[in-house]
């Protein structure tokens, strides 16, 4: 195989359907050295598609890929029960004992109940207590802006301590007076508010401040630096794109 | 035994409650009764959750028949708990008949269901629906004495508080990080009552961590995509949490095989070879540090004498797979870790909430038990967490079984069990939607 440098500025790729990654915004091996680098990227959040945006096809991809790693059964597998079980009792009993739903089918059921229409005659507290509550993706230090909050329970409107104080900031803080006293009201709110959907338990992504997602290799898990263009993988070098080609690539899409 | 007290509540309340924390994985249990002494780890018995299927030696096992497996070679599982919810019946009824109710279950967990009373243990944000088939599974199948269902890791409350004292009261504030299986979930209590709306969620749980590891070695070395056992076996005996984002980078560069025409040698001291194991000779696997000539053996080369060996070399999926539940972003999932996972619970709490569960943070859970885990964890939250704050971290002495031990300090107070139970002719005469309700509502709703 004949040697090819990868240069890291050429915009032409450098083997049929790849393209060398220019990483402007984040080298995870050098934050150490170059914490700038943290600051431009969030003079620019979410700017125009930026090296780290991934197309809808790609996204769909990932998310295909976390389900197969998230999956708790193989539907494939038919594994019977051995030996002698007690008969159904009651209908109610004969009727769960055979569903074969997975998991997937009883959320996918809770969420078309819950955007829902709600039936005639519910109060419009029941409607709010129905729906899930919005979170707010981002960081503690910022409450929810109020179209954000629900009318129900206790929106948070209690002022957080302002976050990654100076030192003096700290200094002067811990002199600080106790917390407030609970406030009962908002107490009973906090306790009495229902569960969440299991969609909507889910945490948020990390803040858009914070460092950009991390790249890495399709194949050896080294740092991912060159981009196939085919579907969106990354690789560390040449000897990996080939592996990826023969084995992963497209597997996703 | 005679039953207690004098009420009609208590006089149709059996004296003994079989306490199960039902997980996806493994199935937490034990029988207590309001016996003077404080139940303990050993009073637990920790049974896997699954039916498995060999195709080799042609036999099922049920639940804690997998002890006398010998040959875990695609074997196969049917696990009735999917993300943590019990969503398979069939399965999980032969299981609960097979350890706890059938006449051939073991000495210490055979119950008479109709003598007993049941404590069991559900995930956070169950679909209703599924808590309705539970229930009436609960009575209507096994029917049980009277039974009680609640959220497993708010049970911790009823555990000795780390910092204070024994008390029969739930700790005041708790702040249980629960990484278990299925997830992991950040779960703020407040005298034994989960605040719902501050709970949060992350897709990462050990199940993950174990599929991931899977993928990762079969496209690396070997196709063992049907080896989920050996798999999950292989990362619990090297897995690591890298101290810090720093450290990641740098074991990512000791564990590069380097470019064409710059080949590096792998670091030993980070690299290790799994020895496989044959099924024949050995039924687990071991690790040893990576030896680059006997891995070039094993490209072909098997040794002329002596048994032949397969091996894993495992470098950066070390510490890469774990790290998941620190930047879950990693594989493309759009979560932040556990310790931010926190942040964004508390951030809906009052302040003197969010000062209470800081200071009182509990870790549960089998991920918890990876080399590293408390050390980033700690040391992340730090970084996070304000300085005015306390911050109190700990990992339960058995993070396995901590949950189920607090279930059961939970079921030894006759009193306190009284007003959660509901008993069979309750349910006979209500109905499930009026069971569901009562358990949504907590102890309060009558
Ligand atoms: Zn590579
Ligand atoms: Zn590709």
């Amino acid at each position: 195989m004949p040697h090819v440098e990868v240069l890291p500025n050429s915009a032409a790729s450098v083997a049929p359907g790849w393209t060398y990654v220019v990483d402007t915004g984040y080298d995870p091996s050098k934050i150490a050295i170059n914490p700038k680098n943290k600051k431009r990227v969030a003079a620019h959040p979410g700017g125009a598609r930026g090296e780290h945006e991934l197309t809808s096809r790609q996204q769909l991809a990932i998310s295909r890929r976390i389900a197969e790693l998230n999956k708790d059964n193989d539907p494939k597998q038919n594994i019977q029960i051995p030996g002698k079980t007690s008969t159904p009792k009651t209908q109610n009993a004969r009727r769960i004992i055979q569903y074969q739903r997975q998991i997937k089918h009883w959320l996918d059921d809770e969420e078309a109940q819950l955007s829902a229409p709600p039936p005639r005659g519910a109060t419009a507290a029941s409607r709010i207590a129905a729906q899930p509550l919005r979170r707010s993706s981002t960081m503690p230090s910022i409450p929810p802006t109020p179209s954000e909050a629900t009318p129900g329970p206790a929106p948070s409107t209690i002022p957080r301590p302002v976050h990654r104080e100076t030192d003096d900031d700290i200094l002067m803080s811990i002199e600080r007076s106790m917390p407030p006293p609970l406030n009962p009201v908002e107490l009973e709110a906090l306790l009495s508010a229902p569960p969440l959907s299991y969609a909507a338990s889910h945490v948020g992504p990390p803040p858009a401040n914070g460092p950009p997602p991390r790249h890495f290799c399709d194949n050896c898990g080294y740092w991912g630096k060159i981009k196939c263009l085919r579907c969106g993988a990354r690789v560390c070098g040449l000897e990996c794109k080939d592996a990826h080609e023969a084995t992963r690539c497209l597997k996703w899409a | 035994m005679p039953p207690k007290g004098s009420k009609k509540a208590a006089a149709t309340a059996p004296a003994r409650t079989l306490v199960l924390d039902n997980g996806a994985y493994t199935i937490k249990a034990g029988l207590v009764s309001a016996a003077p002494a404080n139940p303990s780890y050993d009073d637990c018995v920790v049974i896997p959750n699954c039916v498995a299927r060999s195709t080799r030696d042609k036999r099922t096992y049920i639940a804690s028949e997998l002890a006398q497996c010998k040959d875990f070679g695609e074997l196969a599982f049917r696990r009735p708990v999917e993300k943590g919810f019990i969503v398979n019946w069939e399965a999980e009824k032969a299981i609960w008949e097979h350890e706890f109710t059938g006449a051939g279950a073991g000495e210490g967990l055979r119950c008479e269901p109709k003598e007993t009373n049941l404590i069991l243990t559900e995930k956070p944000n169950c679909p209703k629906e599924l808590q309705k088939n539970c229930d009436e599974i609960v009575f209507e199948q096994f029917e049980f004495a009277a039974y009680y269902r609640c959220i497993g890791p708010t049970l911790n409350a009823y555990n000795p508080s780390s910092v204070g004292s024994f008390s029969a009261l739930p700790q005041e504030c708790l702040l249980i990080i629960d990484t278990s299986y299925s997830d992991t979930t950040i779960l703020p209590i407040y005298h034994g009552q989960l605040i719902q709306s501050a709970l949060r969620r992350l897709t990462v749980g050990g199940k993950l961590l174990t599929n991931y590891l899977k993928e990762l070695s079969s496209l690396r070395h070997y196709n063992m995509l049907e080896e989920t056992y050996l798999l999950n076996e292989i990362k619990e005996a090297v897995s690591f949490v890298a101290p810090s984002t720093q450290q990641f980078s740098e074991d990512l560069e000791r564990t590069w095989k380097g470019r064409l025409g710059d080949k590096r040698e792998l670091d030993s001291s980070i690299v290790l070879d799994y020895v496989l194991p044959d099924y024949e000779r050995s039924i687990h696997g071991y690790a040893r540090p990576h030896d680059p000539a006997k891995s070039r053996m094993r490209r072909g080369l098997q040794p002329l004498q002596g048994p032949r060996e397969d091996l894993l070399p495992l470098g950066n999926e070390r510490f890469a797979v774990p790290e998941l539940l620190f930047n879950p972003t990693d594989i493309g999932i759009q979560e932040v870790g556990v310790p931010g996972a926190v942040m964004q619970s508390l951030s809906i709490l009052p302040e003197a909430l969010k000062v209470g569960m800081l200071a009182n943070i509990v870790v549960v859970g089998g991920n918890s038990l990876i080399q590293g885990f408390m050390e980033r964890l700690q040391s992340e939250l730090m970084a996070l967490v304000p300085a005015e704050y306390v911050l109190n971290l700990t990992r339960a002495e058995d993070p396995i079984k901590h949950t189920w031990l607090g279930a059961a300090r939970f079921a030894r107070e006759p009193e306190r069990l009284k007003q959660v139970l509901v008993s069979k002719a309750e349910y006979d005469e209500r109905g499930s939607a009026w069971l569901g309700k009562k358990f949504a509502g907590g102890e309060k709703v009558a």
